[in-house]
Formats: C-alpha cells, sequence, structure tokens
C-alpha cells in the first residue's frame, strides 16, 4: 500500500498538560480514502492527539501537513475548514430536537433577508440525499433523536460531519456503548464512508475490530507513537505487544 | 445502555412515549375548553361579552408578559427577575410621562430601555458570572426593586395627565389594543422560533448547552438575547399595567394580580415546556394563560372566596411542575 497518498500529517507534535507530557513530538500520517485506526491504552495520548487534529487543543510545538500545504489548525471552525470533522464519543446531538436540525445544528441553511430565515426544505432535502448516501436506516428525519437506536445516533453525528464538508471523520469510539446488531451497523457506515472516498480516523479499544476494519494501524504508548502498520502486514499479537509499550523490531 | 434493545423494541418504546407526550402536550386545549364550558353554566355573567373582554384583557398582560419568559424558558433560562423589571419599568413610565412630562412615544421607548439594559445587567451576571440564570436573576431582582423603589421615592406615583390609558387602550373592532398587541407577540415569538436561525439556537442551547457549543452556536449570544426578551416583554407589560391602573405599581402584583412570576412559570409549565428547557411550543402557553385567566375569572363570579382562588391556582402550580418534572423524565 505504498503507493497511498498521505492526506494529512502531524510534524513532530507535541502537547504538555502542566507535569503531564501527553504527546511527545508524533509525527503521523494519514492515508487519503482509506481508514487509519489509533490505538493504545487509556492514556497512552490518542484523544490529545485526535483534539490537537479537530482543532479543540493546540499544540505546544509543532504543526501539520494538509494535502501537502504546511498548516495551522487555529480552532475547531478552523479545522472544518480543512475538511477535517470530529464526530465526538458522546456525538454532541440534541435529544429533544430532530435528525433534520441536529444535522445541521450551528451550520443551519437559511434564506431571506439577512438570511436570518430557516431554509427548512433546503435542510430536510440535503439529509436526506445525505443519509440516504451513508445508507442510513432513518425512518423518518423528523423523529427526535431521544428515540434513536446508537446506529441511527452515529449515522446522524457522521452526517452533521458530511454536511460541514468533512473529509477526513474524525471518529472516537463509536462502537463504545453499542450492542452486537448496532456495532455492525456503524462498521458498514465505515465501510461505506471509506468506498466513497472519505478518509477516517478511527480511535478503539477493541483490537478485533480495528483487524476487521481499519487498513492502517498506528499504535501510541505514554505519548509517544511506536509506529504504523498496514493490516496486511501486522499481526494481533504485536499489536497488542506495542500497546503494552514494547516497541517492535 | 440503548444497546440491550432491539431496534423494534425501542420503536414500540417510542412511539408509546411519543403518544403519551402528545396527550400531555395538548391536554391543555381540551382542558381549557371544559373548563369555559362549565363556567358558562356555573358562573353568573360569565359568558357575557362585557366580561369575555375583561377575560381577554386580563389574560393580554399575563400573556404578554408569559410570551418573553417562554423565550428565556426555552433557552434554558428561569428567568425569576420579571417583578423587578416591571418596577422598574412602570416608575420608569410613571416618572417620565407624569413627572417629567415627556411625550407618550418617548416615554415608551426609555421604559423599554429600561427592560433592555435589565435584560443585559441580568446577561452579564449570568453569562460572564456564569451563575444559574434562577439564582442570578433573583439578586438582580433584588437590585431592580432596589432602584425602583429609589427612584419612585417609595410612593405609588399617580398619574393625572391625560393620553396615558386613552391611547394604550385604544379599541379596534371592539377590542382593546393590549389585547392586539398580546396576539402580536405571539405571533412574532412563533416565528422567531420555528421559522429562524436565532430560534433553532434558542431549542438547542436549552435543551443541550454543552453539543450546541461544541456544534459552532453561539450559546453565550444566544442566552443574553434570549434575558433580554424576556425583560423587553416584561417592560411591555409594565407600560401597560401602569396606563389601566393610572399609576405606577411598586409591586407588579400590586394591581395587576395576575402578572407575575409565579403566574408566568405555571402557564409555562401547564403548556408543555420544561423546566430545564429546549422543549415546548409557545402557541400552547397562550391557550394556558387563558387557562388561568378563565380559572380566576369564574371562581371570583361564583364569589368563591379570594383566598380559596389563591389556594387554587397555588394548586395549579403544583401541578404543572409535576407534569414538568414526568415530562422531563420521559425524554
Amino acid at each position: 500500500m505504498a503507493s497511498d497518498e498521505v492526506i494529512l500529517e502531524t510534524v513532530d507534535l507535541d502537547k504538555s498538560f502542566g507535569a503531564v507530557h501527553a504527546v511527545r513530538s508524533v509525527s503521523w500520517k494519514v492515508y487519503s480514502g482509506r481508514v487509519n485506526a489509533l490505538v493504545g491504552d487509556n492514556g497512552a495520548g490518542k484523544s490529545t492527539l485526535i483534539k490537537l487534529i479537530s482543532g479543540a487543543l493546540q499544540p505546544n510545538a509543532g504543526g501539520f501537513r494538509v494535502r501537502g500545504q504546511e498548516t495551522r489548525i487555529g480552532g475547531p471552525a478552523g479545522a472544518f475548514g480543512l475538511g477535517i470533522a470530529a464526530v465526538y464519543q458522546d456525538l454532541a446531538l440534541v435529544e429533544n430536537r430532530d435528525v433534520v436540525m441536529n444535522m445541521f445544528l450551528g451550520s443551519e441553511l437559511t434564506r431571506g433577508p439577512g438570511q436570518i430565515f430557516l431554509d427548512h426544505k433546503g435542510m430536510l432535502r440535503q439529509a436526506h440525499k445525505v443519509l440516504d448516501d451513508i445508507h442510513a436506516r432513518i425512518p423518518n428525519v423528523r423523529e427526535m433523536v431521544r428515540n434513536l437506536s446508537g446506529g441511527q445516533r452515529q449515522a446522524v453525528a457522521v452526517g452533521r460531519a458530511l454536511i460541514r464538508g468533512g473529509e477526513i471523520i474524525i471518529m472516537d469510539e463509536p462502537t463504545a456503548a453499542l450492542g452486537v446488531e448496532q456495532t455492525q451497523e456503524v462498521l458498514q457506515l465505515i465501510g461505506t464512508l471509506r468506498a466513497q472516498g472519505k478518509t477516517i480516523i478511527l480511535i478503539s479499544h477493541n483490537i478485533q475490530q480495528v483487524f476487521e476494519i481499519a487498513d492502517y494501524i498506528s499504535v501510541m504508548f505514554h505519548g509517544d507513537l511506536l509506529g504504523t502498520r498496514s493490516r496486511d502486514e501486522a499481526t494481533e499479537t504485536e499489536v497488542v505487544a506495542m500497546i503494552m509499550g514494547k516497541r517492535s523490531p | 445502555m440503548l444497546g440491550r434493545f432491539t431496534q423494534g423494541e425501542l420503536a414500540i418504546a417510542g412511539r408509546r412515549r411519543e403518544q403519551l407526550l402528545f396527550l400531555m402536550d395538548n391536554g391543555i386545549y381540551v382542558v381549557t375548553v371544559l373548563l369555559f364550558v362549565a363556567f358558562i353554566f356555573l358562573a353568573p355573567y360569565f359568558f357575557t361579552p362585557r366580561n369575555l373582554v375583561n377575560i381577554l384583557i386580563s389574560a393580554s398582560l399575563a400573556g404578554i408578559v408569559t410570551a418573553g419568559y417562554t423565550v428565556a424558558i426555552l433557552a434554558g433560562q428561569i428567568d425569576t427577575s420579571t417583578q423587578g423589571v416591571l418596577a422598574v419599568a412602570t416608575v420608569t413610565t410613571a416618572l417620565l410621562f407624569e413627572e417629567a412630562g415627556f411625550s407618550l412615544p418617548l416615554t415608551v421607548i426609555f421604559a423599554l430601555l429600561a427592560g433592555i439594559a435589565a435584560g443585559l445587567f441580568n446577561g452579564l451576571i449570568v453569562v460572564n458570572g456564569k451563575i444559574v440564570a434562577f439564582v442570578a436573576t433573583l439578586a438582580t431582582q433584588g437590585v431592580m426593586l432596589a432602584i425602583a423603589l429609589f427612584l419612585s421615592g417609595g410612593q405609588t406615583i399617580t398619574i393625572a395627565r391625560e393620553g396615558l390609558q386613552e391611547a394604550v387602550f385604544i379599541r379596534v373592532f371592539g377590542i382593546p389594543s393590549s389585547v392586539w398587541i398580546m396576539f402580536l407577540c405571539y405571533i412574532v415569538g412563533y416565528i422567531m422560533l420555528t421559522q429562524t436561525k436565532l430560534g433553532a439556537h434558542i431549542y438547542a442551547t436549552g435543551a443541550d448547552y454543552r453539543a450546541s457549543l461544541l456544534s459552532g452556536v453561539p450559546v453565550d449570544r444566544v442566552i443574553r438575547i434570549a434575558l433580554v426578551i424576556s425583560a423587553l416583554t416584561a417592560a411591555l407589560t409594565a407600560i401597560l399595567v401602569t396606563a389601566r391602573a393610572k399609576q405606577s405599581a411598586m409591586f407588579g402584583l400590586a394591581i395587576a394580580g395576575s402578572v407575575d412570576f409565579v403566574t408566568a412559570l405555571t402557564a409555562v409549565l401547564l403548556g408543555g415546556f420544561s423546566l430545564f428547557g429546549g422543549v415546548g411550543r409557545i402557541e400552547r402557553n397562550l391557550v394556558a394563560v387563558l387557562f388561568l385567566t378563565i380559572l380566576g375569572n369564574g371562581l371570583q363570579l361564583m364569589d368563591v372566596p379570594t383566598g380559596i382562588i389563591l389556594i387554587v391556582r397555588g394548586f395549579a402550580l403544583v401541578l404543572a411542575v409535576i407534569l414538568s418534572v414526568l415530562r422531563a423524565r420521559m425524554t
């Protein structure tokens, strides 16, 4: 898979919280149109690295190269501008609002004088299209999010990321709280996104699942990036050893 | 947790819950009609044109203040400063019109500006001070009442000058302007809440502050605007109350029995709003206000002692709170 193109690269990225050195000079390559899994034990620095990429945190040192261009990611809005969208672990959905309003929350389509009026029809149309594209099984987009299953919620959150122009979609433990049936649904969703050429960054604890779905597997340990393997060349034993901190040759 | 249920089970449970919620939400329409019909038979003079207009006038004063109050509740802000804003605005109205000799339009503008200032003050404490609105506005209300007391010298200001009551209560098609103003408030409120981006942001902020923040909703600005709208409608009500009574009301409660924080809260909760924000429809509040007004008016016409009427209204609030909590548990 040496022919895969790098879409996003962190360059000597460094982040400390007081005495805690959460991310140590990490240079990580994310491959375009692939599922890039990031694994590691609790406290390995995965979440911090992801937050740096989604603009939720600012690094102490180092930078980013996106599509070959050196760049800064100033904040969540800056990340959106670069096509990077995070789907948070708790999804950040509003339970008492319907699917459409959740998908467009914070980026509503508007019309009329001063763009103060909502374009309900336009949002409805686009929501249908995006959900169809990712084969989401949501019978009624006017349904309140509180009545959706875990898999459906994930689809809504991913739909929101796509509506914001997300090309690189960060998914933080998307199946952590789900049962078997819905986990399969989410894995299918990830497959669909990849088939459409989206780049996925997947954080997961579930090694089996990672081997099932990921193209690349990167391991972090105590703030260091120990290495990246393509799925075909990696073995579960090796990856588990790396998660425990054993640097492989 | 959701993972334990199949999608079919979830769908059925969801549908049952939605049906029950629909009943709780729309029950107020049925109850109001039943009450109205009951009083036609039970309360003498209830179903006379004159009394019906009276009901509308009372409802209009409570209704306007409730409209703005609703917006604050939707944004997740329980605004308890209503009486403070009423007091400042009523004193402002009376002082400027009676003692400073301001023209009617200027008086109205300054009284509304006083309301906006009060709302901004609330926003400052809630947003910048990061203090829960319920507590913050309880404190600011104290400041506002003191300002009103200072400005008026603790005296009720009687308005002898002609023109205020006459202008404010002009009848259009036989119905006083305050009623029309109330309907206008609800129409504007309805359009704002259902058709504009601001409305969507108000609902979202009230329903889930953190999720809205992460999604890029300007939550702090939304809360400020909601508190200003709440104070603005309270000031508007104060102008009408002052004009109707031809004197300043130190406490809104004193002369317009139905205009106060508790009525607004009862109406909002009976109307199916959540005490915790983000849920509810403004048009139901209009019905809830009518319900409370009809209840008070009918009991009065049946010669029920005032104490009993207050107890009944107290129970209405208790019932409304129970309904609201039940609702919150279900959603």
